[in-house]
């Protein structure tokens, strides 16, 4: 089923194919006074070739857009780039992308603004978004020579502000994944990362709207202050 | 998505049906406690299944102020079917229990999927009930497999093709009425009066006894040989009546009248199992006329052969389990039988059944719980009657085993000189039983107090239930002990809705005869004691509670469908077990279950705790 909507979803974006309007690329919105209960927010996992941001390169992307608190599953973004010149062999195995899936993908260009159609300039969220952001900001410039900045957030500080007594284990996505119980279809696949990534983030926003964060702008300073009591236990 | 696969209506439906519902699906997380949708919201535009966690129903509950769980939707379930469907707001207040996820879809999407799919129009069109009809089908088509026959136990007796009967007046000779019945093809005659009521039947079996026996000339009026006062049903009695009341009296046909008690037809065992193999009437009669102990073992093994054609003609477990409880009071009659011919004890008796065959709820798996009530006759003391039955009981307990019924481990049985009394011992014995509610007594209650007479008279045993009734009845004391020991027995399942397993067993069982049968069994059995309700059967039990008005009519009914899927699913895993052959035992592993089985389980068990929780309430335990 899921290979019918990649199908479906495949052919509604090679209707759009190079017709991108390089000169009105959406502009990031900044988090500000929207509410959370009215804001769309981009849930965003990116599979690449390694660790190393300078050296590797984006394989695939998954996203999942949150709208008004919601998932809507027909607003999600799940492809796979193009990189046939990339030797891949060292990630194959926790991705389980093979070079043949690999040429299937779009050219990177396409794919890219397609994207950045897409998400339409609004916060995105990632587990652990350092490496996501800066994988992907790498890759907008090198391939399209888009240097705007995001809004960008971390799950991985979003879940441990909202949920400070949470005994998860561990802090990584796995470790929130069984302390939630949620189901993951296919782990290390960029778009069921992203959509149990968005999962958390649902549970996150619930709890959130409880304790008084209600807009975009009070959920930042949530996390400034959280990052803030991270750095005191430091020292 | 895939998810959806495992769980109805989406297994059933087409590829591009469950696409349209993934592209038209949005996710919400409901965190404990959150409302979900309720009754202010007006009519539902949504229709949801849960991803992951749990949904509860409430209901205010005008008289006490409380608030009742009316049920409950776990993972895979679709909800609110009736409020949809039907464009009005939903009457109950569904609440997150637990972290949970829902899928949904739109009021379009959803009458899409509605005109477009078959399965899924189906699905919500039946509601909740069909969870259960699948079960029962699942069952039955198992079985069926061995079979390969739809006849319907169910089916009510006037769909049957009843013959146009042969009748004759009480005067006609018998080589006349022999005549008839050649001429028609049928193997018997129905004698009746002038208003057609049936005063006797004769078939070819009464003419060949006469024969073989020399009771007559052929020209004996036929009125003389025939069977008098036939038994018979009305049109409205279906097959599986029929069917119980051949097999009880071991007879191959049955008079079928309309409401004034005249003769529309006549119902041989063959048209109610024409294409069966084993048949439940030949089989009675079998066990009930043998005249050797190793025919009887024998025959043990067409008892489960014809559980499996049961399950296969759509017998609910309830029937099941009466069918079974029938041929072994057949084949203990039998026993009885034979070793009064061979040795009689000279002194009347009632053979007593205490337990689950007391209650008439035997299934494959059973062991002996049995005594002797007798009357001591003139000039003879209560232990010199003993002295003679004790010697013949053990005989009967020996043969019995050989039988397959497993000797009683704690000794409850008719050779045991303490389950061998007379009426005025037994009532002693029950005075003491009620008054002294020692542990050990409270355990024994959910053997003794579910009796039943198998063989002899049955005046006996009723003077001393009505007694230990009335008694029960009057001690408040009594009653709280045996609620506070009911309550022992708790169904299998977590404060989290999970299962919980078996401390015996295997790893990751649950027994379904003492954690999943047994509150009911024993939670019944307080309240039909403490109400004056002298049935055994837990079934019948919670009918005559709801009738006295003790249980509301809707609870008990729902007690009795989650009591009776237990037993159909433990029935089946018997049967399976016999088919490869190994032991039998209550314990399962839910997770060999398939979804809808596990949830009808889990269900069933939450029916139990609320049965309970009535029990706490009465008593204030």
């Amino acid at each position: 089923m899921l290979e019918q909507i990649r199908m479906w979803m495949k052919q509604r974006r090679a209707g759009a194919l190079g017709s991108h309007d390089f000169a009105h690329l959406p502009t990031a919105k900044v988090a500000g006074d929207q509410k959370l209960s009215e804001s769309r927010l981009i849930v965003l996992d990116l599979e690449t070739t390694g660790l190393h941001h300078g050296k590797d390169q984006v394989i695939a992307i998954g996203a999942v857009a949150i709208t008004g608190m919601v998932i809507h599953m027909e607003d999600q973004f799940d492809l796979i780039l193009r990189r046939p010149e990339l030797d891949i062999s060292e990630t194959v195995l926790i991705h389980g992308i093979g070079p043949e899936a690999l040429t299937q993908g779009h050219e990177t260009e396409d794919a890219l603004l397609h994207l950045l159609e897409w998400m339409d300039g609004d916060p995105i969220l990632a587990f652990h978004s350092a490496f996501d952001q800066r994988f992907l900001e790498k890759t907008l410039r090198h391939s399209l020579g888009y240097s705007q900045n995001h809004t960008w957030m971390d799950v991985a500080e979003l879940l441990p502000a909202i949920f400070p007594d949470a005994r998860t284990g561990g802090r990584s996505l796995d470790n929130w994944v069984d302390f939630f119980n949620l189901e993951v279809s296919e782990r290390h696949h960029a778009a069921a990362d992203a959509l149990a990534t968005a999962e958390l983030t649902l549970v996150a926003l619930n709890k959130a709207q409880k304790q008084g964060v209600t807009t975009m702008a009070e959920l930042n300073t949530k996390l400034r202050y959280y990052r803030r009591l991270q750095n005191m236990h430091r020292f | 998505m895939m998810f959806l696969r495992e769980h109805a209506p989406f297994s059933s439906m087409d590829d591009t049906h469950l696409a349209h519902f993934a592209e038209h699906a949005s996710l919400r997380f409901y965190a404990d406690n959150d409302i979900v949708l309720s009754p202010e919201e007006g009519p539902v535009r949504r229709f949801y299944v849960v991803k992951q966690g749990r949904i509860r129903g409430e209901r205010h509950n005008e008289k006490d102020g409380k608030t009742d769980t009316t049920f409950e939707i776990t993972q895979g379930e679709c909800f609110p079917l009736a409020a949809l469907v039907g464009e009005r707001p939903t009457r109950t207040l569904h609440r997150a229990a637990g972290d949970t996820f829902c899928l949904s879809i739109e009021h379009d999407a959803f009458v899409t999927l509605l005109s477009e799919s078959d399965p899924f129009r189906d699905f919500c069109l039946r509601g909740v009930s069909s969870l259960l009809d699948q079960v029962n089908q699942r069952i039955q088509s198992g079985a069926m497999a061995s079979i390969g026959s739809s006849n319907s136990l169910d089916t009510p007796l006037e769909r049957y093709a009843l013959r146009n009967p042969i009748v004759c007046s009480p005067d006609l000779p018998v080589r006349k009425a022999v005549a008839r019945m050649h001429e028609n093809n049928v193997g018997s005659i129905v004698i009746t009066d002038d208003k057609r009521h049936p005063t006797g039947i004769f078939t070819l079996r009464d003419l060949r006894t006469m024969v073989a026996e020399e009771k007559g000339p052929l020209d004996t009026p036929v009125g003389q040989v025939m069977t008098k006062n036939p038994i018979y049903l009305t049109s409205h009695a279906d097959a599986f009546e029929a069917a119980m009341l051949m097999a009880e009296h071991h007879f191959a046909h049955l008079c079928v009248v309309d409401e004034e008690h005249r003769l529309i037809g006549v119902v041989s065992e063959r048209d109610l199992f024409s294409l069966q193999r084993v048949d439940l009437v030949n089989l009675a009669r079998t066990i009930g006329t043998a005249s050797h102990l190793r025919t009887l073992v024998s025959l043990r093994s067409d008892v489960s052969r014809l559980v499996d054609a049961m399950l296969a003609h759509g017998a609910d477990s309830g029937q099941v389990v009466k069918i079974i409880t029938t041929l072994n009071d057949v084949t203990v009659r039998r026993v009885l039988e034979l070793n009064i011919k061979k040795n009689d004890p000279g002194i009347p008796f009632t053979w007593l059944t205490f337990g689950s065959e007391g209650r008439q709820e035997q299934t494959l798996l059973t062991d002996q719980d049995n005594g002797i009530l007798f009357e001591t006759p003139d000039g003879m003391t209560d232990d010199q009657v003993r002295e003679r039955l004790l010697p013949f009981a053990e005989t009967v307990n020996r043969e019995l085993a050989e039988c397959g019924f497993t000797l009683c481990k704690g000794n409850i049985m008719a050779s045991n000189p303490k389950l061998c009394l007379s009426g005025r011992e037994w009532d002693d014995w029950f005075i003491r039983f009620i008054d002294a509610s020692t542990p050990q007594n409270l355990v024994y209650s959910s053997i003794f107090l579910d009796m039943r007479a198998v063989f002899g008279p049955t005046e006996p045993l009723e003077n001393l239930y009505g007694k230990v009734l009335a008694r029960i009845q009057k001690n408040a004391l009594f009653q709280k002990m045996l609620a506070g020991n009911a309550m022992n027995r708790r169904p299998p399942l977590t404060m989290f809705r999970n299962f919980r397993y078996a401390p015996d067993g295997k790893k990751h069982t649950i027994d379904l005869k003492r954690q999943g049968l047994a509150p009911f069994v024993e939670t019944v059995r307080v309240f039909a004691l403490a109400n004056g309700v002298e049935e055994a059967n837990t079934l019948e039990r919670m009918d005559r509670l709801a009738a006295k008005g003790a249980f509301d009519s809707k609870d008990a009914n729902a007690w009795k469908e989650a009591y009776s899927l237990i037993q159909a699913i433990r029935m089946r895993a018997h049967q399976e077990m016999l088919d490869r052959g190994e032991p039998l035992s209550n314990y399962i592993n839910p997770d060999d279950l398939n979804p809808l089985d596990r949830r009808i389980l889990r269900e069933s068990f939450r029916q139990a705790q609320r049965l309970q929780q009535k029990l706490e309430v009465t008593y204030q335990l």
